[in-house]
């Protein structure tokens, strides 16, 4: 569960990029964030994981108050909250195997490392001739693959992908969205930050449209416009 | 299990991080070597000067010759009371008869000049040995005080307060020098530490971000300090074992007063403690460092 209360966000350099939005997503749910290049998608993401804090009005993951959180729980927080970034935010210094490794290592997880987690994630996204691969090997698509098997090892109860599809193809952004769908269906809460009208059409799911920092529509089946 | 996969990780990032920076690492281990051999060096010296000290108030006398007038009663009084303060180690009355058998088995060629003296010229003394040099001068000046009893007061002071003078100032000369190595070495590690945060910023975004905690991010780096100030206290250590036992016998032949320590035991502390401060320096100046420019 996901509960934004009138959250207004202006960034340090007086950028107004969230303007009053509420909203709530349900435990479970599938929902995409639409809306025009700038409108404040990702700054809704980056709110959620706490990667961002909000100038007024408040934000729920679970039952965590993410605006009152504690400096030592934002780690609790960050570990049910999966973010797949828009810019991938991967290692060049790492294989495709070892970046995926590394957040496990980095939670504490060492435990996962040797027990066939990490290829059977990296066989979900199609990688498995790429794991001894550098990013800067790899074409965009695997690097995006990359990231959402970094963002899948981890397991967590809330998915948050931003722009997942931008690098792919027709084929291969749709195998990531049946990927998507798959785990939402085993329980995993997805939202789906995206410009890809076609699969928002396509998949006619909960959309909540954002534009100049406001919801300006929220249905619960839409299409990319409304 | 769990345990050991952390320490795994942790060491292994940390040797990742200093071979990455290897130019870096190497600076401040150096550094952090002559400040450890600086701090250990003086520590050797001081230890030498207090035992200097030491060993001078032991045989340091202070010797009060007494007026042949003086009542017995009184001196025996004196040296009575002599004999509860504090610093003073045994108190010995030669008398005359005694002085006088000194000087001639010391002299045993000029037994004739006696011979053709009436009475014995020699005045019965007390002499001091004193535990505590420092307490010589007021000893010396209270008894010079006591002119019905003693007619002169013979100190050796000269030596003995030159060398607590010296030591004094090499005490503070040591603990300033220390403290601005100790302050040089610490700014070492920090920059060294500083560009390791650096170049693994994008490691630490990530790993912010997936939720490690703060101390999971800042351990490799304190690691690093702590394995900068380790080696570097390693190297330290390895040159004071050798240094001092080449240096010792050297010293020791060449000025035989001068009590040098030549025990492994103090050595092997001196090494244990060097190690020490190695240690925790690096520790230290890496937590801070990773601190103040990562705020995790
Ligand atoms: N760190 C930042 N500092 C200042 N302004 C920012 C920052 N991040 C985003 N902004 C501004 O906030 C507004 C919303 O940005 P945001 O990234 O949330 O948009 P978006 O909906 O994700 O856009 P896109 O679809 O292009 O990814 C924009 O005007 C942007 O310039
Ligand atoms: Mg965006």
């Amino acid at each position: 569960m996901i509960v934004l209360e009138d959250v207004h966000k202006v960034y340090p350099n007086g950028t107004q990029a969230l303007n009053g939005v509420s909203l709530e997503i349900p435990e479970r749910d599938f929902a995409f964030l639409v809306g025009p290049s700038g409108a404040g998608k990702t700054t809704i993401i980056r709110l959620i994981n706490r990667d961002e804090t909000v100038t007024t009005g408040s934000v729920f993951v679970e039952a965590t108050d993410v605006t009152r959180l504690r400096r030592r729980d934002v780690p609790q927080l960050r570990r049910r909250v999966g973010v797949i970034y828009q810019d991938y935010k991967l290692l060049p210094s790492l294989t495709v195997r070892q970046n995926v490794e590394f957040v496990l290592k980095a939670t504490n997880e060492f435990d996962h490392l040797s027990d066939g987690l990490v290829e059977e994630t990296l066989a979900t996204v199609g990688l498995t001739r790429r794991t001894n691969h550098y990013p800067h090997q790899l074409s965009g698509g695997e690097q995006q693959r990359t990231a959402i098997a970094r963002a899948l090892v981890r397991r967590c109860p809330i998915l948050v992908a931003d722009e997942p599809t931008g690098n792919l193809d027709q084929e291969s952004g749709w195998e990531t969205i049946q990927l998507l769908v798959q785990l939402n269906a085993r329980g995993t809460t997805v939202v789906i930050a995206t410009h890809n009208r076609t699969l928002v059409d396509t998949m006619r799911r909960r959309v909540i449209e954002i534009e100049r920092g406001r919801v300006v529509r929220d249905e619960p089946e839409g299409g990319y416009y409304g | 299990m769990a345990r050991l996969h952390v320490a795994r990780y942790l060491l292994g990032s940390a040797l990742t991080g200093l071979w990455r920076n290897r130019t870096m690492t190497g600076g401040a281990i150096v550094t952090t070597a002559i400040m450890l051999i600086t701090l250990a060096g003086f520590l050797a010296i001081n230890d030498t000067l207090n035992q200097m000290v030491t060993a001078l108030g032991r045989k340091s006398n202070l010797i009060a010759y007494v007026r042949d007038e003086a009542r017995p009663t009184q001196v025996t009084a004196i040296i009575d009371d002599l004999r509860t303060r504090p610093g003073v180690g045994e108190v010995q009355f030669v008398s005359k008869e005694d002085a006088l058998a000194i000087f001639e088995s010391r002299f045993v060629d000029q037994r004739d000049i006696l011979d053709v003296l009436q009475s014995n010229p020699l005045p019965a003394s007390v002499e001091l040995r004193l535990n505590d040099p420092s307490v010589v001068p007021d000893l010396a000046q209270e008894l010079q005080t006591m002119t019905t009893v003693f007619d002169d007061v013979v100190v050796p002071l000269d030596v003995v307060e030159e060398v607590i003078g010296i030591s004094n100032l090499a005490r503070v000369a040591g603990s300033v020098i220390i403290i601005a190595l100790t302050g040089v070495t610490l700014f070492v590690i920090v920059n060294t530490i500083r560009i390791a945060v650096f170049a693994r910023r994008q490691e630490i975004e990530i790993m912010k971000l997936v939720g490690a905690t703060d101390w999971f991010v800042r351990g490799p780096f304190v690691a690093e300090g702590a394995i900068i100030g380790g080696i570097g206290a390693g190297i330290a250590a390895i040159a004071l074992v050798v240094l001092y036992a080449q240096a010792a016998p050297v010293v020791t032949r060449i000025v035989s007063f001068l009590p040098v320590s030549t025990d492994t035991d103090f050595v092997r502390n001196l090494a244990v403690f060097t190690l020490l401060v190695g240690l925790i320096v690096g520790s230290l100046g890496s937590y801070f460092s990773v601190r103040r420019y990562l705020s995790v």
